[in-house]
């Protein structure tokens, strides 16, 4: 095996687990703070990359500063999307069954895919590439492109972001205890639906922020909604769900496997994600850092 | 009080009987009308022809998850992958082995038994949201098996199979009559004592096990007898398209048998049928009216679950007042 191709297969999954983390956290947020599995969540982080890509290009003309504004600008637009969705539609369905919820939630699926086919067509979109303004960072004989870079260490800023917002502030702390205790919450006299809205927003903006980040990477498809949301589930189960850090370390575990099949076992690609998530779910399946309280409901 | 009670009660016993008798009969006629309608399809034409064979095939697929799902209370969103084993097992024997189509279904049908048993027997350990995730990595396994294995195509699956007497028309009536005794056997099973036990497991498991039932061991019953016919159907549908690629395992593939079901209601016997015809009719017009078809069907979806969440046959039943007993399946 060749130590300098493993190097680049773990250095493209890191990659692939940062943006995987982004959208995962968003998931698994939504789902720890309120029992909301949203299949939509992938179709957010889909608007995100074309969001981006009329930004960037049809907005801006594909310069570095088009770049900085997209990122700025479009989290927080996917967010407001995701908290329209929890007000006029996803809320009506708490009081039914969760199959409920996944079936609405498929529904918003097909409608987005339909949605960016006609604004933007079925064609994949090509976003200029961020390296060639960015360039690389030199490692002795390798380059690292720098746009990689960024989003790595954008993964694990925002993995400590979200640990200082859940743990440092008040916000945080009354969105975990809402996720704990939703009647005590209410008699302390917060408002409970503001924080259902919130926690939808700031989930929904951190898979615009993946959608954003994937795009100049792995271009803009109508179908790449569908595609992430399943990588996403298997990371929040394999980490647990409900839970940021199991989120990190999922995705850590997905995004580099799955690159290193690519390279040395291209047949696995796709089946051993899912094997683990189902090896997972069997033997433990409260995830590594998932709280089984998740469970009892 | 001696004799008025009795007749009283009598009386009580035998209006609800009438009730439900003069129903059997608007429903015999209904069905007897319905089968009538079906064996006449051919004479409409080629694609209404595939049209209505491929609604019986998903209605079948749709009805055999509907036995896990609205009668034992498990929902599984990798369903598919039964659809794909008893697809790909028959395209496989075929293409790759030279087998006739009866072995081949009959091998499909041993094939989804198997793998239902296995997978089964990992899923039934959980329920509720963990079993649907469950189901839906495994479905997902297969997808991947299927897209990445030469043997089985690759993405571009197996196609070019010859249909059983080069005619739609003569196969459309053994999709019929296969669909048909299908629903029958899946309704004698509904009513039988394994039946009643499903619907003791998923109404309280806990329950259940008190009177003697063994929960999982009645679950994995349930999985296994879903996965056959949902394989069966498979099997059928692959005749019929001539070809099976990937995409028919696929997780979104699944959650169309879980929308259709929802959609006619998944606490009557025949709601995914009733489902399945509505959806495939009406993704037919939508696709010969707009490309964004499923937009159509993602909006007809948003507005089944807020406005009628019993499904359009669980809604019209209630609308007609009739007795919670013909509301055998899930009822929530």
């Amino acid at each position: 095996m060749d130590l300098g191709l493993l190097a680049a297969q773990v250095f493209n999954g890191l990659v692939y687990s940062s943006i995987l983390f982004l959208v995962s956290s968003g998931l698994t947020l939504i789902y720890g703070i309120m029992n909301v599995l949203n299949l939509a969540h992938g179709s957010l982080y889909m608007l995100g990359a074309y969001l981006g890509i009329t930004v960037v290009v049809y907005a801006l003309g594909g310069t570095p500063l088009a770049y900085l504004v997209a990122f700025l600008v479009v989290p927080p637009a996917v967010g407001l999307v995701g908290a329209v969705l929890e007000r006029t539609l996803i809320r009506r369905t708490y009081p039914m069954g969760e199959e409920y919820q996944l079936l609405l939630t498929f529904g918003l699926i097909l409608v987005f895919d339909d949605l960016v086919k006609m604004i933007w067509g079925a064609a994949y979109i090509n976003f200029p590439d961020p390296n060639s303004f960015l360039g690389g960072l030199r490692f002795g004989v390798y380059t690292l492109p720098l746009y990689h870079v960024i989003l790595i260490l954008l993964g694990f800023s925002v993995f400590f972001g979200l640990w200082a917002f859940f743990g440092r502030t008040f916000t945080g702390k009354v969105m975990r205890a809402a996720a704990m205790d939703r009647e005590v919450v209410e008699a302390m006299g917060i408002d409970v639906n503001r924080v259902f809205v919130s926690s939808f927003f700031l989930g929904s903006l951190l898979s615009g922020l993946g959608g954003i980040s994937a795009g100049p990477l792995y271009t803009a498809s109508p179908g790449m909604g569908t595609d992430i949301i399943v990588y996403s589930f298997a990371v929040i189960v394999i980490g647990g769900m409900g839970s940021i850090g199991g989120a990190m370390a999922g995705s850590l575990i997905v995004g580099v496997l799955r690159s290193l099949a690519i390279s040395f076992y291209p047949q696995l690609e796709i089946v051993i994600v899912f094997v683990i998530m189902a090896a997972v779910l069997l033997v433990k399946p409260t995830g590594l850092f998932g709280r089984p309280e998740f469970e009892r409901r | 009080m001696t004799g008025s009670g009795a007749r009283k009660e009598r009386d009580g016993e035998q209006k609800p009987k009438q009730g439900h008798e003069q129903e059997v009969s608007a429903g015999t006629i209904a069905l007897a009308v319905g089968i009538l309608l079906l064996l006449l399809v051919p004479l409409a034409g080629k694609h209404m022809t595939h049209l209505v064979a491929s609604a019986l095939l998903l209605a079948l697929a749709a009805t055999s998850f509907n036995l896990l799902f609205g009668y034992t209370g498990l929902l599984s969103f990798g369903h598919a992958l039964f659809w794909g084993v008893g697809g790909y097992t028959v395209a496989v024997m075929m293409a790759r082995f030279g087998f006739g189509y009866v072995e081949s279904v009959l091998a499909a049908l041993v094939m989804s038994a198997v793998v239902g048993a296995a997978i089964g027997f990992l899923c039934v350990r959980h329920t509720r949201i963990y079993f649907a995730i469950l189901t839906l990595a495994f479905g997902q396994m297969f997808y991947g098996i299927a897209v990445k294995w030469d043997f089985l195509g690759g993405s571009d699956g197996i196609y070019g199979l010859p249909r059983p007497f080069n005619s739609l028309e003569l196969y459309y009536y053994v999709v019929l009559a296969s669909v048909l005794v299908s629903l029958y056997v899946l309704r004698v099973v509904t009513r039988s004592s394994l039946g009643l036990s499903f619907m003791a497991v998923r109404d309280n498991a806990f329950r259940a096990e008190f009177l003697g039932i063994r929960v999982k061991v009645t679950r994995l019953q349930s999985f296994v007898i879903s996965a056959v016919f949902t394989g069966l159907a498979g099997a059928l549908w692959v005749l019929l398209e001539t070809a099976i690629g990937p995409e028919s395992m696929f997780w979104t593939h699944s959650a169309e048998f879980v929308f259709v079901t929802l959609l006619g209601g998944p606490s009557v016997f025949l709601g995914p049928l009733v489902g399945s015809f509505i959806y495939a009719f009406l993704a037919d017009a939508a696709m010969s009216l707009t490309e964004y078809w499923l937009f159509v069907i993602g909006a007809v979806l948003i507005g089944i679950v807020l406005f009628f969440p019993h499904g359009v046959l669980g809604y019209t039943l209630e609308r007609l007042g009739s007795r919670r007993g013909a509301v055998d399946g899930d009822g929530r």
